[in-house]
């Protein structure tokens, strides 16, 4: 075992009574108890249908969980005789639980699993998380099968969700690493992903898993990976995402800075792979996309925007170490407006995509502390989330997809602001003209100033 | 009266020219030594900023936020740093020496007295940089936690915790120095208790509160709601 392993003894013990499978499938948790049993039955029910030849392996990575959900992963059980069409499993599934060392969260959970697919030789991993209610049996053979007869190395989920669920995925993680990257992977930090031996190896190999990765960042430093060394990667239609509602009593913002800290770190190691790429090209998609029924989610704007309108005086001091002039300015008088009710809260595109352009730059180039700016960037994340409910209130979810892919077309318009400010140059507008490289001719760009 | 007049103002005079003449040489070699120096001090701050890349150095200026926290457009070096330092070290080893030249008992208690604060001066320089630089931190900490849990008077919080931080390290500094050291204690002493009072009343009327709201209505736990709807998008 390596040095920095993660692994307990049990689950050294359980590896060497197992030797060696062919799937192994991780299910990070705590305090699951009331889904994990329909998430572990599915995937049982998932592997005995489809891959009814191959050794698999169910690896629950609890962190601590005080309400049983170890016990419940380990008890749940599926009467295969109630799946349709199922073939009689040549090869057992073993379930194990174990409880992950280092630091608290879900990137260490991940870890444990990786770990262990690695000293099983699998030929194949999947993640999923514990809370999903929407999880069926097809979702395993959509995550494995790309990575086990396509060669595929990462399959990235593609679901349907509310479109109000994810609003960090669709206002910040996905227009930016779809125009830094070049690659539209619709769900970055899904969540459930299928990966190869190959890349479990490459991540395993990195020395930044004590960081955000061990955390909620470690989705997006997956994906980010994958499509930053070119290993091969695909989307799976899921369906529908639907979940458990998150802890209220957990420290939701700091999810946000944790997901934005990962990208941003990640933008300094692979400045050479996302800066000379112009536009974006689509992944190859498996499934079958059908429209699915969604949970509503509610959105509290009033308290979004009260917390935006603080922050404008409050925060205008570190803002202004972050923002350039004339975004810092087009945040005040947004400001202003709003206040004033002249006309429905509104930020639009590209001052957004501006603001994390800016927040991006002043990451790197540390000019306060990286705490503090990927905290004070919370309230500026709220205004755009409240005006994008506004925006899509009346909207049904192909409308609301079509202002998310605005966004990022505006996202690939304005990159060579981007690379100007992490270069540390002033910002040439004629560059992003029509003759520029990589220039946008899709009928949903916004006319830009 | 006139041949009076003429005596005292010549007797003036050579008393003057005696000083003068006296004070001339030191005075000279005093000029001497401060401008070779300013021009070695120039020289030497020429050749760092040149030679010297202090990557280390610089790493930890950029990673604890000293190097924004001492210069705001944070383009702070650490060899203008040490550039700087060294510059004017050797400019102040150089007015000693040349106060030193006159010899006499004030400039050699100056001298003294200079010599042995430097220490204690470099310490309290120390304590109030790093001071400053927490209450700085903690500050901007407190401002951003408090905006983002949509607390009233952030801003008034956050410089609150600012001047007690840095109020803590003034009278570090005064201490080390032996500067009023007693004024700034009581002054410590009366501002810290004002405060533990003033948390303890809030602590017991915001518990207060809480308790009336949680007795009088037991199944409505709104904050609790309001709060999963303002993240439950993410």
């Amino acid at each position: 075992m390596p040095p920095d392993s993660v692994m307990p003894d049990e689950a050294r013990r359980a590896v060497d009574a197992i030797r060696e499978t062919d799937i192994v499938v991780g299910v990070p948790s705590y305090n699951n108890a009331r889904s994990i049993a329909h998430v572990v039955r599915a995937i049982q029910g998932g592997l005995a249908r489809y891959f009814p030849k191959f050794s698999a392996v169910v690896v629950n990575s609890d962190g601590g969980s005080s309400d049983g959900t170890p016990g419940v992963a380990l008890s749940a059980s599926f009467d295969l005789s109630r799946l349709l069409a199922v073939s009689t499993p040549l090869t057992g599934i073993h379930r194990l639980s174990f409880p992950y060392h280092g630091i608290p969260g879900k990137g260490s959970a991940f870890r444990l699993v990786f770990q262990m697919a690695q000293a099983l030789d699998a030929k194949a991993c999947a993640v999923v998380d514990a809370d999903l209610r929407s999880i069926t049996p097809e979702w395993i053979d959509l995550l494995v099968r790309p990575v086990l007869h396509a060669r595929y190395d990462l399959v990235a989920p593609y679901y349907h969700r509310h479109k109000y669920d994810g609003t960090i995925t669709n206002n910040i993680v996905y227009p930016l690493t779809r125009s830094l990257y070049g690659r539209r992977i619709r769900q970055p930090i899904g969540g459930d992903f299928g990966l190869s031996p190959r890349l479990i190896e490459r991540y395993l190999s990195r020395h930044d898993w004590e960081s955000d990765v061990a955390r909620y960042g470690v989705d997006i430093w997956m994906t980010t990976i994958a499509v930053a060394e070119n290993f091969r990667t695909c989307q799976s239609f899921l369906g529908a995402k639907l979940h458990d509602a998150k802890d209220p009593a957990a420290d939701l913002s700091g999810m946000l800075h944790q997901v934005v800290g990962s990208v941003f770190a990640l933008m300094n190691e692979y400045e050479t792979a996302w800066i000379p790429v112009h536009g974006s090209a689509p992944v190859d998609l498996y499934g079958f996309p059908h429209d699915v029924g969604l949970d509503p989610v509610e959105a509290n704007v009033g308290r979004m925007i009260g917390i935006f309108r603080a922050a404008c005086s409050d925060l205008r001091e570190i803002w202004s170490l972050a923002l350039e002039p004339d975004a810092l300015k087009a945040v005040q008088s947004l400001h202003g407006s709003a206040l004033a009710g002249e006309k429905p809260f509104h930020l639009d595109d590209e001052l957004w995509m501006r603001i994390i352009f800016d927040f991006a730059c002043a990451y790197r180039r540390r000019r306060l502390d990286r705490g503090h700016l990927l905290r004070s960037l919370t309230p500026l994340y709220l205004a755009r989330v409240a005006s994008f409910v506004i925006e899509t209130r009346e909207m049904f979810a192909p409308e609301a997809e079509e202002r998310i892919e605005a966004l990022c077309m505006t996202a690939e318009q304005i990159k060579p602001y981007l690379e100007a400010r992490w270069r540390g140059r002033a910002f040439e507008p004629a560059r992003a003209g029509p003759d520029a490289p990589g220039k946008q001719t899709s009928e949903n760009l916004e006319v830009l100033p | 009266m006139i041949h009076v007049l003429q005596q005292i103002l010549e007797k003036a005079l050579a008393r003057l020219s005696q000083n003068l003449v006296a004070c001339l040489p030191p005075l000279i070699v005093a000029a001497v030594i401060l401008s070779v120096a300013f021009l070695l001090a120039t020289i030497l701050r020429w050749l760092i900023l040149k030679a010297v890349k202090a990557v280390a150095l610089d790493r930890f200026l950029r990673d604890s936020g000293l190097g924004s926290f001492l210069d705001r457009s944070g383009r702070l070096r650490a060899a203008s740093l040490v550039a700087g330092v060294a510059y004017w070290a050797i400019l102040g080893t150089a007015l000693l020496m040349s106060i030193d030249v006159f010899d006499t008992t004030l400039t050699s208690r100056i001298v003294q007295a200079t010599v042995f604060a430097v220490p204690k001066l470099l310490a309290a320089g120390a304590i109030l940089l790093a001071g400053f630089w927490l209450a700085q931190y903690l500050g901007r900490s407190t401002l951003v936690w408090a905006v983002n849990e949509g607390m009233p008077f952030a801003r008034r919080l956050a410089i609150g915790v600012k001047v007690a931080i840095a109020f803590v390290a003034v009278v570090v500094a005064a201490d080390t120095l032996g500067f009023a050291g007693r004024v700034f204690f009581a002054a410590f002493v009366i501002v810290t208790g004002a405060a533990a009072l003033a948390g303890g009343i809030a602590a017991g009327l915001a518990l207060r509160s809480a308790l009336d709201r949680s007795l009088h209505q037991p199944g409505t736990r709104s904050g609790e709601r309001e709060e999963h709807s303002l993240w439950n998008h993410l």
